[in-house]
């Protein structure tokens, strides 16, 4: 099946500040991402990330360039019908949740409908539906601030998902959360992508979130780089590009890892890694391009 | 129904909620307080509006019955009988005097109706306003503040009188009424034929106004005026003393319910700055921003109308027990007036935030 481009980004450029203070944090981007995929956007801090999404989610005009959702050029749209634009059709997650303390768990994801003009009933059934696949069902009258960090992150995502919009924009989704719950987090936001027919583009610099996303940039000084494949460490199970990690040849085959004291590893027992990989790990993350050259 | 968003916002802070709310019930106390003040002093004069005579003569020149002094020959009044239409003259005299209580002095309006024989009158009317010879009829306010009951003894000017009845109060603050019989009150105060009024009661049938008219062309030195018009000549003098400062005290009230409704629903909008962001983010429309804000004030002047009426006529009551003249009348109309004004204040009080809000910029919901 053809899958649709959601969103399509050409010649982004956006500058702050003004003469040799200026600072170009976005420049010359462009991406297209189509439904059911996830892109990865990844960069070190001050590198445009944030920028790039709030150009991409209609909430910051860019100086040059446009962004495409779906056939609607939202660069050219007046505020009333970008906020319109942005009710229908782009759900956001942020790194702080973001979150209406004073209502409960149900409430904040009813709020959303609420602002999509679904009324009562209708939007309690909804947010209930949609807060029970996501694991929430037992939390619908919770206080926000009775929730763990991956439970609040969840309700985000909840509130990202219930008007169905085919754009979902996470912002440093994991940083406030451990590995365990930034992993379960990142693989919900992929199914958010695959199951919803949605294009999700999530912007962090956790290195530990790379190998779920279906597809990565790197952004440096607001400029796209190329990152290479990816591969994964048979030892650590760390995603490394190749031309920063350290390869060894073995039986064949070309194996890349995080550092020399992985290498040592594998290689004092090369068949204990390889097993584990084929054992089964195959089921607890999702296939990654380079696993193996 | 939508997500309760304005009450959840505001009972988040439950104690700035009830101070907010016990800030407009203030404002709202004051100003009802002031207002049922006046309009429980403005009953003054509705003694003139009670009695049987709907036409009054007064001497020329006479602005009032309260602060001005008015004397009638018993020809004025026989001049006053005799025009068409007039079934009965009724001389009155009435005169502000004190009167010995205990050890002190009260003062009070004495006033006397010769009541001719023949008028078809209700007892009420003549219980309350004809006590027979040596009775004196007095009000509830002149009860409390002298401790007289009935039954009680006075002598004024060697005349012996006993409190015959002590009516329910009336509306007369600035003055009460002590009604004697005719003979009495000229062994009190009369001076021979020289009265102080003439009640005229107009023959059934006969136009007031037509008769007023005829009453004052047939003698040039009177004037006549309605019982309505001779009760708005009192109450014109309460008005022009009263008015201007309640119109400040009202207009206080109202400043300070604009206040703290306007700095509680601008800090919860403060506040809560980084919510509204998310909320203009994904896509809420300036109107859904601006009914919460909107329904927030409203939430806090509704709640403080409430306590705050609950209060005045609490203290109303208070007020009343402990001083005889607090009279105060609460008019559906000027609850009305006030529920009105409190609404203006929540929509005031919303300006600010709403204001804030417009210039929020949603992408700040990025920064960290």
């Amino acid at each position: 099946m053809e899958r649709k481009t959601v969103i399509t980004a050409q010649g982004l450029t956006k500058s702050f500040g003004s003469g040799s203070g200026q600072v170009k944090a976005v420049d010359g981007i462009s991406l297209a991402v189509p439904s059911g995929e996830m892109l990865l956007i990844m960069g070190p801090s001050g590198s445009g990330k944030t920028t790039l999404l709030t150009i991409l989610g209609g909430l910051l005009h860019p100086d040059s360039g446009s962004v495409h959702i779906e056939d609607v050029d939202i660069t050219r749209l007046p505020d009333k019908k970008l906020t319109e634009l942005r009710r229908r059709k782009v759900g956001f997650i942020f790194q702080s949740f973001n979150l209406w303390e004073s209502l409960t768990v149900s409430e904040n994801v009813e709020l959303s409908l609420n602002i999509a003009g679904v009324p009562g009933r209708r939007a309690t059934d909804k947010a209930h539906a949609v807060l029970t696949e996501l694991g929430l069902g037992a939390r619908l009258g919770f206080a926000i601030t009775g929730l763990s960090g991956g439970e609040k992150q969840r309700v985000s995502i909840a509130r990202a998902v219930v008007n169905d919009p085919r754009l979902v924009l996470a912002d440093e989704p994991t940083a406030n959360l451990d590995s365990a719950h930034g992993y379960e987090v990142m693989m919900l936001l992929r199914n958010v992508a695959r199951s919803g027919d949605r294009a999700v583009v999530v912007v962090s610099h956790d290195q530990r979130i790379r190998e779920v996303a279906d597809r990565v940039i790197w952004l440096e000084d607001g400029r796209v780089k190329d990152i290479g494949r990816l591969f994964r460490d048979p030892v650590c199970g760390m995603s490394v590009e190749a031309a920063r990690a350290v390869s060894l040849e073995w039986n064949g085959e070309t194996y890349h890892f995080c550092a020399n004291g992985c290498r040592r590893d594998f290689e004092a027992n090369p068949e204990q890694f390889i097993n584990r990989r084929q054992a089964g790990e195959a089921s607890v993350r999702p296939a990654m391009e380079g696993d193996k050259e | 129904m939508t997500v309760p968003v304005a009450r959840r916002n505001l009972l988040s802070e439950k104690g700035r909620f009830a101070i907010s709310v016990g800030g407009v019930a203030f404002a709202v106390l004051l100003i009802l307080i002031v207002v049922a003040l006046y309009r429980g002093w403005s009953q003054t004069g509705e003694v003139f509006e009670k009695l049987p005579g709907e036409i009054w003569v007064t001497q020329i020149g006479t602005s009032d019955p309260f602060h001005s002094t008015s004397l009638l020959t018993s020809g004025d009044v026989g001049l006053a009988a005799s025009v068409e239409g007039v079934e009965a003259a009724v001389p009155v005299l009435s005169r502000q005097m004190l009167i010995p209580i205990g050890d002190g002095e009260e003062s009070v309006r004495f006033m006397a109706l010769a009541l001719p024989g023949g008028l078809q009158l209700s007892p009420d009317v003549v219980a309350a306003y004809a006590p027979a010879p040596g009775d004196i009829v007095i009000e509830e306010t002149l009860s409390r503040k002298t401790g007289l009951k009935e039954g009680d003894r006075l002598v004024v000017r060697d005349v012996d009188l006993r409190v015959g009845e002590v009516r329910p109060r009336g509306g007369d603050v600035l003055s009460q009424f002590a009604f004697v019989h005719y003979s009495d009150a000229e062994r009190i105060f009369g001076v021979g034929d020289i009265v102080n009024y003439a009640m005229l009661i107009v023959s059934p049938g006969s136009s007031v106004d037509e008769v007023a008219a005829a009453v004052s062309a047939g003698n040039d030195g009177v004037r006549v005026y309605t019982s309505t018009a001779f009760a708005e000549a009192v109450r014109k003098e309460i008005d022009e003393a009263f008015l201007p400062v309640i119109s400040i005290l009202v207009i206080i009230g109202f400043m300070v319910g604009v206040a703290v409704v306007g700095l509680t629903t601008y800090t919860a909008t403060i506040e809560r700055a980084r919510e509204f962001g998310v909320m203009k983010a994904v896509g809420a429309s300036g109107g859904f921003l601006y009914r919460i804000v909107l329904t927030q004030s409203v939430i806090l002047t509704a709640s403080g109308f409430v306590v705050g009426l609950a209060a005045a006529i609490l203290l109303a009551r208070l007020a009343e027990q402990m001083v005889p003249e607090f009279v105060t009348d609460f008019r559906a109309l000027d609850l009305a007036g006030v529920l009105v004004a409190a609404g203006l204040m929540s929509v005031i009080a919303s300006l600010a935030p709403i204001r804030r809000i417009n210039g929020i910029d949603p992408a700040m919901v990025f920064r960290a």
